[in-house]
């Protein structure tokens, strides 16, 4: 394995039964991503970009070819040790936020620790940690039905973030939000790509998005269209 | 993170006060049903045994072929010798002798002539034996309505009814007109000390208490008496051992050539409170199954909604790092710990309303008024031990199931399937 690459994608063809035939999502698909990269998977609703991405959480495995992620074949991987790659390696950040409504902005970030060995102390100080990366540390004890749409994804990346994952997966994550509030959390995504060196896989269609972006791959049916490096989002790193 | 979920249920009255109030009600329903249930039909057995049948009942086998009409003329003779032999041979049993007549009750005015008059059924028991629970067995001291119980001779009860019917006060004297024994005519006088409402309409119409010896005296019954009706000291109606003592008594006593040998018969074999206690076994049965399964299937609903609506929680939470497994594990504890507290609260509240069913009941002696039935005309609930369990059935178990069932959509689900119903 490339020691840069903590993404491997070999040949991954996906196919979903429809009926009695088959719809095939992905199509022979090759692609690597190196640590710290800011990519997005850009193309039209079927094009294939949230399977390719599930693949890669260890949420769904290729029918054919190979996913390796970290080191790890997801095909190879049980249901608990996928689930034990997402615990430890990997964040979400969703198009709706998914904030849970019972529990505080602080709880539902603690959320994210609870599955892992972490002293009530040590939680206390990395959600408070994540919560001032997103600037929301004074709102900790606030319910989610109190804050905006931006406040709330802002919430969702410190819960992405808070276990200083590896690779953090965003599926449209500003579908729900206004210009200003796109660029907020995209800064916010950005400095934490820079400083804590986590790789952020987009799924996008907003052209906002794509102005942080440093690699596009466009998908089209299923397939890689074009896999196009923004050299100026590089240099302005 | 369990103390976290706990936080969560809590908070979120839809998984906690709804599903918990669901389940009371269902558990506290089942509680009263099964209670009235029990009740009801354990009620009129028990009624019917402390009034009428006893447990088991001896009599001659003529006075038994024609008891409705009180054939006193056919009553057991020798019955101080039977009723040691009884006690001999069952010591399990409370043996008492009861003898049931009827006649005219005349109520003569100041100048002794008649005011009133009006048809008697009487019932004669031991009233002032030392170890007597005949007063006690048929509740006579709680049911007096007005006066105080016979304490001696010559004293009688009446229905109170049929006392203001008759214009009769306590202290006044009532004439009893009947036949004896040996069929002639007979009248004694008696003192009213009290009046009495057993709350059963068939009893409460002409009724009039008198102690045995007095019967025997009046009628012409010395060490003799129509009925030896046999209780359980344990005051519990055991139909397999009934039968199976009437049997051997049968088999020692009873003679075909005979009809005057005496005859044991169990409750089920009179009044016919067999296909009754046959009957109510199976009606009682057969309703509270029909609860008990209705309950389950609403509360397995309540239980798979529940699961159902939080699939969005189960993504983020698949999402975080947690397995199918946990997920699924920590959904079931949730259902144990809410089907838990709802069945203990319901019981709670189903045996505090069977309680006071059990006190007060419902009186429906306003539906009676013309019956003659033996029958309770105040209904009653009975609280019994099987109560405190019987609600878990529906509670606790058809959440767990709810929740069982719908957590397979956890396992059945791609993960990805799962985790794609978090962005409806």
């Amino acid at each position: 394995m490339n020691k840069e690459s903590v993404i491997i994608i070999e040949n991954v063809t996906k196919r979903f039964p429809v009926g009695e035939g088959e719809f095939t999502a992905l199509k022979n698909i090759n692609l690597q991503f190196k640590r710290g990269e800011f990519t997005g998977l850009v193309g039209p609703s079927g094009s294939g970009k949230t399977t390719l991405l599930n693949i890669i959480g260890s949420l769904d495995s290729p029918t054919e070819g190979k996913a390796i992620v970290l080191g790890k074949n997801i095909s190879d991987l049980s249901h608990q040790e996928s689930a034990l790659l997402r615990n430890k390696h990997i964040g979400f950040i969703f198009q709706v936020y998914n904030l849970l409504p019972v529990y505080t902005v602080f709880e539902n970030v603690e959320f994210a620790l609870l599955l892992q060995d972490y002293s009530k102390e040590e939680r206390k100080k990395m959600v408070m940690e994540a919560l001032e990366w997103v600037g929301l540390a004074g709102m900790a004890d606030k319910k989610p039905d109190k804050l905006s749409g931006g406040e709330g994804q802002r919430v969702a990346i410190a819960r992405a973030m808070v276990k200083r994952p590896e690779i953090v997966i965003a599926d449209e994550p500003s579908a729900n939000l206004d210009a200003a509030n796109t660029h907020a959390i995209l800064k916010t995504m950005k400095q934490l790509n820079e400083e804590l060196g986590t790789t952020f896989l987009f799924s996008t269609h907003d052209e906002k998005v794509m102005g942080y972006l440093e690699r596009i791959i466009h998908l089209r049916d299923g397939a890689v269209e074009e896999d196009e490096i923004i050299e100026a989002n590089i240099i302005n790193r | 993170m369990i103390q976290f979920l706990l936080k969560g249920i809590l908070r979120d009255k839809s998984r906690s006060l709804l599903p918990i109030t669901v389940v009371s009600i269902g558990v506290a329903l089942t509680v009263m049903l099964s209670a009235y249930m029990e009740g009801a039909f354990g009620d009129m057995i028990d009624q019917n045994a402390r009034f009428e049948t006893g447990h088991v009942k001896v009599m001659t086998q003529a006075y038994a072929e024609n008891k409705e009409q009180l054939p006193n003329d056919l009553a057991i003779l020798g019955v101080d010798e039977l009723t040691e032999s009884l006690r001999s041979d069952f010591p399990q049993m409370e043996w008492v002798n009861r003898i049931k007549f009827g006649g005219l009750i005349d109520v003569p005015d100041e100048n002794g002539e008649t005011k009133g008059q009006g048809p008697a059924a009487g019932i004669a028991l031991d009233l002032f034996g030392a170890n007597s629970r005949e007063a006690q067995r048929l509740n006579i001291e709680s049911s007096l309505v007005t006066g105080t119980m016979p304490t001696k001779k010559g004293e009688a009860l009446i229905g109170h009814d049929f006392s203001e019917k008759l214009n009769v006060k306590i202290g006044d004297e009532v004439t009893f007109f009947g036949t004896t024994m040996n069929s002639s005519m007979t009248f004694q006088n008696f003192i009213v000390s009290g009046t009495i409402r057993f709350g059963a309409a068939s009893m409460d119409r002409g009724a009039l208490i008198v102690d045995i010896s007095d019967a025997q005296h009046m009628l012409d019954m010395e060490d003799a008496s129509g009925e030896l009706l046999g209780f359980s000291k344990l005051n519990v109606y055991d139909d397999d051992q009934t039968q199976e003592m009437a049997a051997q008594f049968n088999a020692k006593h009873t003679k075909d050539d005979d009809e005057f040998s005496p005859i044991m018969l169990p409750l089920r074999e009179q009044n016919n409170l067999g296909p009754m206690l046959d009957y109510s076994n199976m009606m009682s049965g057969i309703f509270i199954f029909i609860f008990v399964f209705a309950m389950s299937i609403v509360l397995w609903n309540t239980g798979l909604l529940g699961g159902l609506r939080r699939y969005q929680e189960f993504g983020i939470r698949l999402a975080l790092g947690e397995a199918k497994g946990q997920i699924y594990r920590s959904l079931l504890m949730e259902a144990v710990l809410i089907g838990i507290i709802g069945s203990i609260v319901g019981t709670a509240i189903g045996l505090a309303v069977a309680y006071y069913l059990q006190v007060v009941g419902i009186d429906i002696s306003g539906y009676m008024d013309n019956s003659t039935m033996l029958m309770p005309s105040v209904l009653r609930a009975k609280v019994t031990p099987g109560l405190f369990f019987i609600g878990f059935i529906p509670g606790l178990l058809a959440m767990v199931f709810g929740n069982m069932l719908s957590g397979i959509g956890i396992y059945k689900r791609e993960t990805a399937r799962l985790f794609k119903e978090l962005e409806v």
